[in-house]
């Protein structure tokens, strides 16, 4: 069996601090993480592997050349191989665009499933998995939070889908693209500690628009169909507060307040 | 005249009408045309978002057979969908079960390419339920438009529109401008927007209601999915956040008395929430959770105790009356959003205002009771 994980190198927001007397958003010295429902995803296709001997894992991601040392990083895991797709020509794709290049560089590669995340932190519309898929003409699950490996092959999986009222179990035909939630819970193992400085390069293939051949004008801010105009933080409406200690006085502060608005009733 | 497509996903009806605010916010003072496309069983009640009612689910040929899909949203049924969107929209197009399944994405995208040629929609809104979100992007590939996600707000500037949607999980807006030939799409968050068009109607096509077209989608579809559902298991869920006036909410300055809260919730006749610390730690379920990956609520009083305030969390408290705030730390985020900040344990707090109120309670019962 060949799974391809594409994944994404996003930003840790939830690191990000927000300052709400002045509202603004705090956005420096920002770590870069596997975006959490990506890691499970690829959690997810080393655990068939380990079941399956003859199953291989590529790991593809998009990204500035900066993402190299954590891709280098999952390529210290049981692995296979690793692309990172990378052009200066790419920058300010939108998803429209993005999908189309990832779906052009995966049509090139053979595989029986496509796992992903199903959110990303930083951007979290949940367009790519299901963009990618239509390129590929393919279907597509968002929201997968339980894999059966017992029911697991070539030709089809089965998975489970938590929504707000119910779990239901679903079977889908392969190839598929398949997104993860990080409710899944499946997480990747440790690098060996022996494996810490190993030289993954001969994994590695770094893919540029030479290969892939857009046109100018196809790709980047210039081939996206939706735009960034500007960015702005919300406005929080700050309280006048009152401060009050935990004792005799605050408790009956905090019960005359909640008698005045009406919250206690005899 | 502009023409509005709206994709019926939701449990409540209501929320897909909800929708015809934000192409009313889109057009102005323009008067536009309003379609519904409702899939037979999409957004029954038996399963949130997306899928049919576990009944039919494995009946061979139970597919076609109104009787194996009876659900409450069936074709002429109570709640029937189509009928219930009259009065909303000037046309309602509806198909079949057996043209296509609810969650049969490769099916129902195809109807809806098939629609926008027909039509030449100027913009198509989904719902952002989990099937909506999957099946906008694969809709907005095949018809070459671009797609903005979860949207918030729409602003009107220089003769074209804005629109506005979170990024980095709500911690900042960002204003979006679509370019290129096909029709405006984008996701919606049910609740966000809220439709007041009702305009006197009683949502029978009565005065003020736009006369309602319904038409029977039956083209039959090519490509069809291979998703098979095999099982539905309803989910345990003791309350709804989103419906108590009172919340007493916890997080992680209370992670090892979290269950200490349910008294003052009592007490207040309120209900528990939490924010994601505690339940990514496993302590309380995923719907209680307030905020930006959680539920957004609006009681009208809000008692954070131990909530630090990150921006993910504030992000789901929305349009609350009272904030009281209890925290060790009097600068933790939360407390300059509150009307009351209480520096100090948090579950001291809790066992003492518990105390008075309850105290305040039975000297209330004494007092009736010496009158009688």
């Amino acid at each position: 069996m060949k799974i391809i994980c594409v994944v994404k190198i996003v930003p840790d927001v939830d690191s990000f601090a927000y300052d709400y007397e002045n509202n603004t958003l705090i956005r420096e010295n920002i770590r870069m993480i596997l975006n959490p429902d990506d890691a499970c995803a690829l959690a997810c296709a080393l655990k068939v592997k380990a079941a399956q001997p003859d199953c291989t894992v590529e790991v593809v991601t998009m990204g500035p050349p900066s993402v190299r040392p954590h891709v280098e990083d999952l390529l210290r895991l049981d692995t296979d191989r690793g692309t990172i797709i990378s052009d200066p020509a790419y920058r300010g794709s939108d998803t429209y665009v993005t999908s189309r290049i990832l779906a052009r560089y995966l049509s090139t590669r053979p595989f029986d499933l496509l796992l992903t995340g199903s959110h990303a932190l930083d951007g979290d519309t949940s367009h790519i998995p299901a963009q990618i898929a239509e390129e590929l003409g393919l279907e597509q699950m968002s929201g997968i939070t339980a894999v059966d490996f017992e029911h697991f092959d070539r030709q089809r999986a089965v998975f489970e889908v938590e929504y707000e009222n119910s779990v239901v179990t679903y079977e889908m035909g392969l190839p598929a693209v398949l997104s993860l939630d990080r409710e899944s819970g499946y997480q990747l193992p440790y690098v060996k500690y022996e494996d810490f400085q190993k030289d993954v390069s001969g994994k590695l293939t770094i893919i540029d628009n030479g290969e892939l051949g857009f046109a100018a004008g196809e790709v980047g801010s210039e081939g996206s169909l939706t735009q960034v105009v500007r960015t702005y933080t919300q406005n929080f409406a700050t309280r006048d507060r009152t401060l009050v200690q935990p004792d005799e006085k605050g408790i009956e502060r905090v019960f005359n307040y909640l008698l005045e608005k009406g919250f206690l009733t005899k | 005249m502009k023409r509005t497509l709206i994709f019926q996903d939701t449990e409540q009806i209501e929320r897909t009408a909800d929708l015809l605010a934000v192409a009313g916010k889109m057009y102005g003072e323009e008067p536009f045309e309003s379609y519904a496309l409702v899939i037979d069983g999409a957004g029954a009640p038996a399963v949130a978002g997306n899928a049919d009612t576990p009944t039919s689910c494995d009946s061979p040929g139970g597919l076609n057979n109104p009787a194996s899909s009876a659900s409450a949203s069936s074709p002429g049924g109570p709640n029937d969908p189509a009928e219930a969107l009259s009065g909303f929209f000037q046309h309602v197009i509806r198909v079949a079960r057996h043209v296509a399944e609810p969650h049969d994405q490769l099916g129902i995208c195809a109807i809806l390419a098939e629609l926008q040629q027909e039509y030449q929609f100027d913009s198509i809104l989904v719902p952002a339920t989990p099937f909506g979100r999957m099946i906008a992007p694969r809709l907005a590939k095949r018809l070459h438009t671009g797609l903005v996600a979860d949207i918030t707000d729409i602003r009107r500037q220089n003769g074209g529109v804005e629109i506005i949607r979170p990024a980095y999980s709500g911690r900042l807006m960002a204003a979006i401008a679509t370019r290129g030939s096909g029709p405006v799409m984008m996701s919606v968050r049910p609740g966000v927007f809220t439709y007041s068009g009702r305009g006197g109607g009683d949502g029978a096509g009565n005065a003020g209601s736009p006369e309602t077209e319904v038409r029977e989608y039956t083209t039959p579809v090519e490509s069809h999915g291979s998703l098979r559902r095999l099982a539905v298991k309803e989910k345990q869920i003791s309350y709804d956040i989103r419906e108590s006036e009172v919340l007493i909410s916890g997080g992680g300055g209370v992670l090892r008395n979290f269950s200490g809260l349910q008294r003052l919730a009592d007490a207040l006749q309120g209900r528990v929430s939490a924010s994601r610390k505690i339940v990514d730690r496993g302590i309380a379920p995923r719907s209680i959770q307030v905020g930006q990956s959680g539920r957004s609520v609006s009681p009208r009083l809000y008692i954070a105790l131990g909530i630090n305030g990150a921006i993910q969390h504030v992000e789901g408290m929305k349009n609350i009356e009272s904030i009281i705030s209890v925290n060790t730390n009097r600068n933790a985020p939360i407390c300059s959003l509150s009307d009351i900040v209480v520096e100090g344990d948090a579950m001291e707090f809790v066992d003492k205002l518990t105390e008075r109120i309850e105290a305040f309670r039975s000297d209330a019962h004494a007092e009736q009771g010496a009158q009688q």
